[in-house]
Formats: structure tokens, sequence, C-alpha cells
């Protein structure tokens, strides 16, 4: 075991950790949260923080344990393609979850100051505003 | 019988117990999307509970059918026909 | 060899952490008063889990277990697909 392995093998033990305590402090947000709007922030965190961050730790820790076998390059890229793939599609699922949450109305807003989102959604935007004074022109 | 294997045995058992819940909570919901959701959650546990026993050609094929087919066909169902099960 | 390298005993004792998150995302996940809560806290709790089972294979030292995380990270993605073109109203592939 040459010193890069003990230095990929710490690396890598160091992110799982972190990775364990950041999806902790995201379940108990995702409990405690009053909102689904303030909950996506905890998802958020139990996403990037709790399986990007430790996915690459596995990478680290697989690459540089000499136990594994020849094996270990594949058990590498599997996880690195894993971490890549969670860090596209968690956040394009969560915003399109909040998307259609917020379109749909089924969760009240409860908690709040202001909301931009729905005033500019309950007022006609300046193109249908256009088209709408088009139309009361009449054709020529 | 090591910690480490005691350990993981406990794990899967309380995984099997939500199952459990899960499906139980399936099968009394009024609301059916609500009742395909629970499901989703019982399907992942199953994967959980699949891998633990050591069966990942099993689990490669019971993902994309239970957690991705599944949903789909009965959200599709319930959005052609009622949302609340009739008493 | 004395039966379990460190990097064994490191994950063995990492491990209880994790558990308790997934039993705290199943809570939220089984009482969501709304269905986006439930939706979001499977989604969580699903990515959460394909980490779990890429460390848990490093555990086991078998290679094979692999590529059921990789699967599961990229078909739980559809669920949420699925409920958001439901609550928009709209038919799925609009």
């Amino acid at each position: 075991m040459t010193l890069l392995d003990i230095v990929l093998i710490v690396i890598g033990e160091i992110m799982i950790g972190i990775g364990a305590l950041a999806d902790l402090i995201a379940a108990i947000g995702m409990n405690r949260f009053p909102n689904f709007y303030l909950r996506l922030h905890a998802a958020t965190i139990g996403t990037i923080w709790g399986a990007f961050l430790p996915l690459v730790g596995a990478a680290f820790v697989a690459a540089g344990c000499k136990c594994l076998g020849e094996y270990r390059w594949f058990m590498a890229g599997g996880a690195l393609i894993t971490a890549f793939i969670i860090l596209i599609l968690g956040p394009a699922g969560s915003h399109a979850l909040a998307r259609g949450t917020h379109r749909s109305g089924i969760v009240p807003v409860e908690p709040k100051v202001v909301d931009h989102l729905e005033e500019d959604e309950s007022m006609p935007t300046s193109q249908e505003t256009r088209e709408i004074g088009e139309e009361e022109g009449g054709s020529p | 019988m090591s910690y480490g294997e005691a350990f993981l045995l406990g794990i899967t058992a309380l995984a099997a117990i939500f199952s459990t819940i899960a499906t139980y909570m399936a099968i009394m919901e009024r609301d059916l999307l609500k009742a395909v959701i629970f499901s989703a959650i019982q399907s992942t546990i199953y994967a959980f509970i699949y891998y633990m026993l050591m069966a990942p050609d099993i689990d490669l094929v019971y993902i994309p059918v239970a957690v991705g087919l599944y949903p789909a066909v009965i959200i599709a169902l319930i959005k052609k026909t009622t949302r609340e099960e009739k008493p | 060899m004395t039966g379990m390298t460190e990097i064994q005993m490191f994950i063995l004792a990492i491990l209880p952490i994790y558990v308790a998150a997934f039993i705290l995302y199943t809570f939220r996940a089984l009482r969501g008063p709304s269905i986006s809560d439930m939706v979001l806290a499977i989604d969580a709790m699903s990515y959460d889990l394909a980490a779990f089972l890429v460390i848990l294979a490093i555990y086991f030292k078998q290679p094979i277990l692999i590529p059921v995380a990789i699967a599961l990270a990229l078909w739980i993605y559809s669920l949420d697909i699925y409920v958001s073109k439901y609550l928009e109203g709209k038919e799925l592939g609009e």
C-alpha cells in the first residue's frame, strides 16, 4: 500500500463521513420544516451533500483499496457515473415537482411574506396583452 | 455471527416492517394517487431488501418494472378515470 | 488479515447514521400532508439509498452489486416527472 493509496482512502472516508452527517441533518430538516417549499431546501442538502459527495468519496476509497482486487476500477467508475447522474437528475426532478405543485395550487404557501411568482401567474403577461390588443384592433 | 452480519440483517428486518406498513396504508387509502405513491415506497424498500439478500440480477429487473413502469401505467389510468375511490 | 480491514470497520461505524436518516425519511414519506411532500421524501430517500448501496458494495467487496445503484438513481427520477405531469393537468408525453 503506497502513500497515494492511503491519501485516497483517507480523503474518501472523510467525504463519506460528511455525507452521512449531511444525510442526518437533511432527514431532520425534512421532518421539522413546516412547508413543502421549505422542505425543498432539505431535499437539496440530502441530494447534493448527502448523495453526491459520499459517492465521489466511495469512488476514491474503491480506487485506493488494494483489497478489492482488479475490479476496483469497475467499482470506482460505477460510483462516479452514479454521482454524475444524481448531480444532473436531482435538481431537475425537484424543479419539475415544485413547478407542478405551485401551478396546480394544491399546497398553500402558508407562512409567507410575499409570493412574486403567484402575482406573475395571476396577471396576464405582456405578450398576451399585446395579442388581445391586436385582436381588438380588428382586421384591416 | 459477527456484529456486522447481525446489524445488516437487523436493517433488512426493519425495512421489511416498513414495507408492510406501506402496503397496509396503500390498501386502506381512499385517494388513489396517494396509494400509488405508497406502492412506490414499498417498491423502493423491496429493491433494498433484494440487494441485501444478494440478488442483484432480480433487482435490475425489479427496479424498472416496480418503480418506473407500474406507477406510469397506474397514473395514466387514474388520469383517464376518477381519482377518488367510490365507497 | 484479521477478518476485517480498516475500511470495513469505518463503514460499520458510519452505517447507523444512514439508517437513522432513512427511518426519518420514511416517516415523512408515510405521513406527508400532501402528495408533493411524499414524492419529495421518497425521491431524496432513493438518492441517498443509491449512495448507501455503493458503500455497502465496498463493504461486501463484491463489484457485481454496483449496477443496482445506477438503475435506482435513473428510474426514481421518472416518478417525479409522472406526478408533476399529473399535477399540471397534462397527459404523459405531452
